[in-house]
């Protein structure tokens, strides 16, 4: 297996490679590698297509429903294993995958012992959230105890940061401005698209029809052992993204809109051999690359507005 | 002592890796629009200048979200996004040698890492679902309302603003 996956390596793009091998350990047979091609890019046109990131797709894949088998495949599993639709996840499906992802971290690391800390975060994040395209969604936000400096985001709107890097915060408008980033990657579903297509790819053929897509599959043998699924990186697009929505968000909330700008200042000063820093820098573009791309989209549109930084308020760690 | 000694030597050793060809000559950057030059970090401090935009800017020093900058017509301190920081190639120099620092050249994608202490890929992949602590979490979780009341007492008053939208041509 190790030798196959480095023969796939030599494949140009990221994605592609990462669907390689998810395709490959999906099959299990090393011969299918150098017939398996085209097979693989007609697949991966068909899952982005299937969970709408490719909207222009002309080929529309055939429809097998058959809700009758796709109830028989279902009536074998056992209890605990319930039923999960990949091609169009309900929300409350979403929270439990979330909730699946968010237990895991919190078995890496736990919450830190501050019931006041955890309050004031909640406090501030639920009111940004508020100002997101999904403000019913039930969110809850914790600061973990780790020394590291980094945010964590899983479907359904669960989000985490680092208690060191909520040590760098100076004021209110920049928890805002973090907790906007990572409101947005659950707004925008970014975590939950990459498992989709992971999922969907890993049923195989079988995804072009209803009954594989809402087959037995486990949500924990979907996100891997562990929470190894939040160190994983998202596309760089989808940072930018969620800097742009972030922003947006706290500056909408009445923050002064610099607050995200200010942190990855912060960040951007870091060494990169940082041990603290390591896998943030390792999973997101340079905080440089991400200040440049968020000055060029911000143009003159900052130009009138004041909000607060309410550093008064601001909660200090003990 | 010998700790004191262990790290002087690391950092003799990176610092010159990682800013090579960055600390060479100062930083260049240009103006994303027009804006007054200031004698501190502070949006109240005394103008000193101003610049134009597209005007070509010397970075001299970073704090927080402000620069301190070299224009045609003065120096002082300005709005971290109202410039463009450098030519294209300075950040993707710099985007190199971190990526190589990462272990992430070539491949563009993370395979293994080594000696990373903290929260590391390690730790999370061996981590175990910890139900108590999620039961915590969820119960910090508030409603729309708490956080509208949370917001009243900071006297924060939500503004029209528009999502940002990524700019024209992407980014460099």
């Amino acid at each position: 297996m190790k030798a196959n996956l480095r023969m796939i390596s030599i494949t140009s793009a990221h994605k592609r490679r990462l669907i390689s091998i998810l395709l490959a350990s999906a099959l299990g047979l090393a011969s299918l590698q150098s017939t398996a091609f085209d097979f693989k890019g007609a697949l991966k046109d068909a899952v982005e297509k299937e969970i709408g990131q490719k909207s222009d797709s002309p080929a529309a894949p055939s429809e097998a429903t058959s809700s009758s088998e796709s109830a028989k495949a279902n009536s074998t599993t056992a209890s605990s294993e319930a039923a999960f639709n990949w091609k169009n996840p309900s929300t409350t499906e979403e929270i439990s995958l979330g909730r699946e992802i968010a237990g895991n971290l919190l078995g890496a690391a736990p919450l830190v012992k501050d019931a006041a800390l955890q309050k004031y975060v909640n406090s501030v994040g639920r009111w940004v959230a508020s100002q997101s395209e999904r403000p019913e969604l039930p969110w809850r936000f914790g600061v973990i105890e780790s020394e590291d400096l980094n945010a964590f985001a899983a479907p359904g709107g669960y989000i985490m940061l680092t208690k060191g890097l909520y040590r760098k915060l100076q004021n209110e408008a920049q928890l805002a401005g973090v907790l906007g980033h990572e409101i947005a990657h659950v707004v925008k579903k970014h975590q939950l698209k990459v498992l989709q297509k992971q999922q969907l790819l890993s049923m195989g053929a079988g995804l072009l029809s209803d009954k594989y897509a809402k087959d037995n599959a486990l949500i924990s043998k979907a996100i891997g052992s562990g929470a190894e699924i939040s160190a994983r990186s998202l596309d760089k697009s989808a940072e930018y993204e969620a800097d742009r929505l972030g922003l947006s968000y706290a500056t909408r909330a009445g923050y002064e809109p610099y607050g995200l700008a200010e942190v990855l200042q912060t960040l951007g000063q870091s060494s990169s051999s940082d041990a603290n820093v390591a896998l943030l820098f390792k999973t997101h573009p340079h905080p440089d690359e991400r200040l440049t791309a968020l000055s060029e989209s911000v143009g003159s549109q900052l130009d009138k507005i004041t909000g607060k930084t309410l550093e008064n308020r601001f909660y200090v760690l003990k | 002592m010998k700790h004191y000694l262990k790290h002087v030597l690391i950092l003799s050793s990176l610092v010159p890796l990682l800013y090579a060809g960055v600390s060479a000559a100062a930083e260049k950057g240009s103006a994303l629009k027009n804006d007054s030059l200031r004698s501190e970090p502070f949006a109240d401090a005394k103008v000193t200048g101003s610049f134009t935009r597209g005007e070509n800017l010397e970075i001299i020093k970073k704090q927080g979200a402000w620069l301190q900058v070299k224009a045609a017509k003065g120096s002082g301190w300005v709005r971290l996004l109202s410039v463009k920081r450098g030519a294209a190639s300075t950040s993707n120099q710099a985007a190199g040698v971190l990526a190589v620092a990462s272990g992430r050249a070539g491949t563009g994608q993370v395979i293994s890492t080594t000696g990373v202490r903290g929260l590391s890929e390690q730790e999370l992949k061996a981590a175990k679902f910890n139900e108590e602590e999620v039961k915590t979490l969820e119960g910090y979780t508030l409603s729309a309302d708490k956080g509208r009341a949370f917001a009243k007492a900071g006297k924060l008053n939500s503004i029209a603003f528009k999502n940002l939208k990524e700019a024209k041509g992407g980014t460099q």
